[in-house]
């Protein structure tokens, strides 16, 4: 019987204000929409943070074996200090309980493992850091932005100092085979510049010698995130004993279900019970001996089975997001490439200024979300981009955005380098 | 079972004035092409072709085109029917109607006359001029009507509309066994401003005409990359529905950030004088061109030649223009007010009044080539989808619903 392995991705962006071509060189950093992330943030507290938090905290005073990992972005904690603390003390109140793992990911929700291996490093080793101070653990998973997966990257968060690493359990990478396992990466070197790179900018220590990777069994974590609510879908309505019938069913060592947070309340809302549904599961599991474990026990517990691990050989990239799983959602159109790659480009001058304020803009510039909202694919997958965005179209997502790199570039013209201290060049590692 | 459409019209190429005429004749051909049979019942100004029957050959099908004496033309109001009836003799009067109402009434007389001896299934008529030639056919042939709306009197007046033409046309609509609507903006139209229950009412975007959809992969050449200055192109009637002094408004918006940027104002109208007169008061007289009313060919050489267009319409149920600037791979900005919006994803929608945003996206649009690129390969892309053969089959299955009911 496969052990339960739970995770929530809690994130919020910053959404961009509508932003005007006859304000560029004079928008000084002021890029968000305050107003926008303040009430979206508050609205997603109210009907998801707040109310989930305080169904998992009474779960796991009741149920001390109850296991469950977050992962929060570094975005969604500053937004917290604008916008929550009550909802960032919530967070606190269950990691007190010793019962939660909280997972590394980039601290602003980026792309940056696309587009550069010192920034990626330094935005991770700026999460973890964030993560001790507030939840007083050090994570030793890594997930990445909306489980970007490939050979690399799992061999980078390796040489970081990491456990384990998350994926999508993707069909066309396990074929037949169950995603219930823990998988290896092929073994194969990186280059000795990026080795480097590493070393120089990692957040642990030393590297480890192997790393597990984590597959979301996508089925069973869709049931729940997607489907729940669904009155035309067969599963319709989903009950907990019927649901852990299906967990049981799956097999293997461990099922582990990845979704977002905002699923309990914000996706699916209150009125379709979502939460008696959560609030009923870990007497069930406990009932039929089924263990909840967290990633990094989900490891150990794996080690220590001795079983032989198979190769989850990822050449390409795969993702949690829409059926593709690849990068399209982000990635998949003119506009979308060139936003990145226009970006990316200001690193250098960016670092340059040494200005924490304009880096952190910049970075801020680089979360997920921004691009996810240019997205033009229009079959089914569309209406999940619609929902989610708070832009009128991805045409208006680009046209906000470009402003703002626009008002960035004039920036870091008209300002003289901050120094003449030689500043690293971190663009550039390999040199 | 072969089908038979009685349709009444206002217009039909190469005598038209706006998007009805393209529309309706993209219908019949396409009816055509669905094994449609159609009888075309249009007004005819000229003496000579007086109840003269043609027979317009479309390919390998043909419709039959009957036309009745009639100085009505499309977009006709009670002052323009004045003035044009003004210049003919007196005598000629009593044949046309010497106002309007009249004119309608003689057309409406005339069209059932001519239509007497065919036998049709359904009865299609298309905006309110042929909605009482409509109701009289339809009962005259015991067959079910069909009122195809392209637009509405509320549309043409920016909601001040003549009390008599919208009684008309309300009277219209309720005399309709079906409507079909051109949008979903002209079905809300009709729910909330004609009180027409929803369920009568289906919606048929117009199509894009054959000859549009081939034009995508022409015009592929970099905007950017050529040596002369921007253009931005209007193009519709100069009348008050259009947006013409919106569109000066954002030009001036535009002017003062970018002065390189030429405007071109392509179309005739009420409006042209005051609007020449607007531009000159506005500084922009170096850097507006108004064409006057132009030829089909020259209109497909600005859409190309444009960097970006704009449709600044107030109320606008379709917006054929805006489907043929992107199948020429013209970037469009196109106002929410408007029913192609809903065909058109890829484009910047604006609220008309909003001229302070429509500059900002025209700019950004010259500003940034891959945004341009996207807007260019993508929109002309999906037009291609959007066919008068499919649009006709939809109109044909409601055709049949209306007679097996």
């Amino acid at each position: 019987m496969p052990s339960i392995c739970l995770y929530f991705q809690v994130h919020q962006p910053y959404r961009l204000r509508d932003l005007r071509i006859g304000d560029v060189g004079t928008m000084d950093l002021q890029y968000f929409d305050c107003e926008k992330n303040r009430s979206v943030f508050r609205k997603v507290a109210e009907k998801c943070y707040l109310p989930a938090n305080a169904v998992l905290l009474e779960l796991l005073n009741a149920h001390p074996e109850f296991r469950i990992a977050f992962s929060i972005s570094g975005v969604f904690i500053d937004q917290c200090k604008e916008y929550g603390e009550d909802v960032l003390e919530s967070f606190r109140k269950l990691a007190q309980t010793g019962q939660v793992e909280f997972l590394a990911e980039t601290y602003y929700h980026s792309l940056s493992s696309l587009t550069s291996l010192s920034e990626f490093l330094e935005q991770v080793s700026l999460h973890v850091r964030t993560i001790e101070e507030y939840f007083g653990q050090t994570p030793k998973i890594f997930r990445n932005t909306e489980l970007i997966f490939r050979n690399e990257l799992a061999h980078v968060a390796r040489l970081m100092g990491f456990e384990g690493i998350l994926a999508e359990g993707a069909d066309r990478i396990l074929g037949d085979r169950s995603p219930n396992m823990l998988f290896t990466p092929p073994k194969f070197r990186l280059s000795a510049a990026q080795e480097r790179t590493i070393r120089k900018f990692r957040p642990f220590a030393k590297a480890t010698k192997n790393i597990r990777i984590l597959l979301k069994n996508y089925r069973l974590s869709d049931d729940v995130a997607f489907r729940f609510s669904d009155r035309s879908w067969i599963g319709f309505p989903l009950t907990a004993p019927r649901f852990t019938d299906w967990l049981v069913g799956s097999g293997g060592f461990t099922s582990n279900l990845f979704m977002d947070y905002e699923t309990f309340g914000e996706h699916q809302w209150a009125d379709t019970g979502i939460f008696d549904f959560l609030r009923a599961l870990p007497k069930i599991w406990e009932e039929r001996g089924i263990a909840t474990r967290t990633p990094s026990e989900t490891i150990n517990a794996w080690n220590k089975s001795k079983q032989p691990t198979e190769c989850f050989d990822a050449h390409e990239f795969v993702s949690w997001a829409d059926h593709e799983r690849d990068l399209s959602a982000w990635q998949g159109n003119t506009i979308q490439v060139a936003a990145l790659q226009a970006l990316h480009a200001l690193e250098k001058p960016v670092k340059a200024t040494e200005d924490p304020k304009l880096i952190d803009a910049w970075r801020r510039l680089q979360t997920s979300d921004h691009f996810y909202y240019m997205c033009t694919k229009y079959w089914s997958d569309g209406d999940v981009h619609k929902y989610f965005s708070p832009y009128e179209s991805p045409y208006e997502a680009y046209r906000r955005f470009s402003h703002a790199l626009c008002d960035l570039r004039q920036m870091l013209k008209s300002r003289p380098p901050h120094s003449r201290r030689p500043t690293p060049d971190l663009t550039t590692p390999e040199s | 079972m072969s089908l038979h459409s009685l349709m009444f019209g206002w217009e039909y190429p190469p005598l038209h004035l706006g998007g009805l005429g393209v529309a309706c004749q993209g219908l019949v051909q396409g009816l055509l092409r669905n094994g449609v049979k159609v009888t075309l019942v249009l007004p005819h100004g000229n003496k000579s072709a007086e109840r003269e029957v043609t027979v317009l050959s479309t390919d390998d099908f043909s419709a039959s085109t009957m036309t009745v004496p009639s100085m009505l033309q499309p977009y006709d109001t009670h002052a323009s029917y004045d003035i044009r009836v003004s210049n003919i003799c007196r005598e000629e009067c009593d044949i046309y109607g010497g106002d309007i109402a009249g004119a309608i009434e003689n057309y409406t007389a005339a069209s059932v006359q001519v239509s007497k001896n065919i036998t049709p299934n359904v009865v299609h008529c298309h905006d309110w001029m042929t909605y009482g030639a409509g109701a009289r056919a339809s009962q005259y042939h015991r067959v079910p009507l069909v009122a195809h709306i392209h637009a509405t009197e509320l549309d043409r007046t920016n909601f001040k509309p003549n009390e008599w033409i919208y009684g008309f046309e309300k009277r219209g609509f309720q005399a309709a066994d079906r409507i079909i609507a051109v949008s979903k903006y002209t079905k809300n139209m009709l729910t909330e401003h004609y009180g027409i229950p929803a369920d009568k009412i289906s919606v048929v975007h117009n199509g894009a005409s054959e000859h549009l959809t081939s034009f995508g992969k022409k015009n592929t050449i970099s905007l950017h990359g050529r040596k002369h200055a921007p253009m931005v192109l209007f193009l519709g009637r100069l009348v008050l529905q259009k947006g013409p002094k919106q569109f000066l408004d954002m030009a001036r918006i535009i002017h003062q950030k970018n002065p390189d940027v030429q405007f071109c104002v392509a179309g005739d109208g009420d409006m042209l004088s005051e609007m020449i007169t607007y531009a000159i008061q506005q500084g922009l007289s170096e850097c507006v061109l108004f064409t006057g009313k132009v030829e089909s060919r020259e209109v497909s050489e600005l859409y190309r030649r444009a960097s970006c267009f704009v449709m600044p319409s107030l109320s606008e149920p379709f917006g054929l223009v805006a489907l043929e600037a992107a199948a020429h791979g013209t970037p469009v900005v196109i106002s929410k007010q408007s029913g192609v919006r809903e065909v058109l994803d890829h484009a910047f929608t604006v609220d008309f009044w909003d001229t302070e945003k429509m500059a900002d996206c025209v700019m950004t649009i010259l500003r940034e080539k891959p945004l341009a690129m996207q807007l260019r390969s993508e929109s002309s892309r999906a037009i291609t989808h959007l066919t008068w053969q499919h649009q006709a089959e939809v109109v044909r299955s409601i055709y049949q619903q209306l007679i097996t009911t």
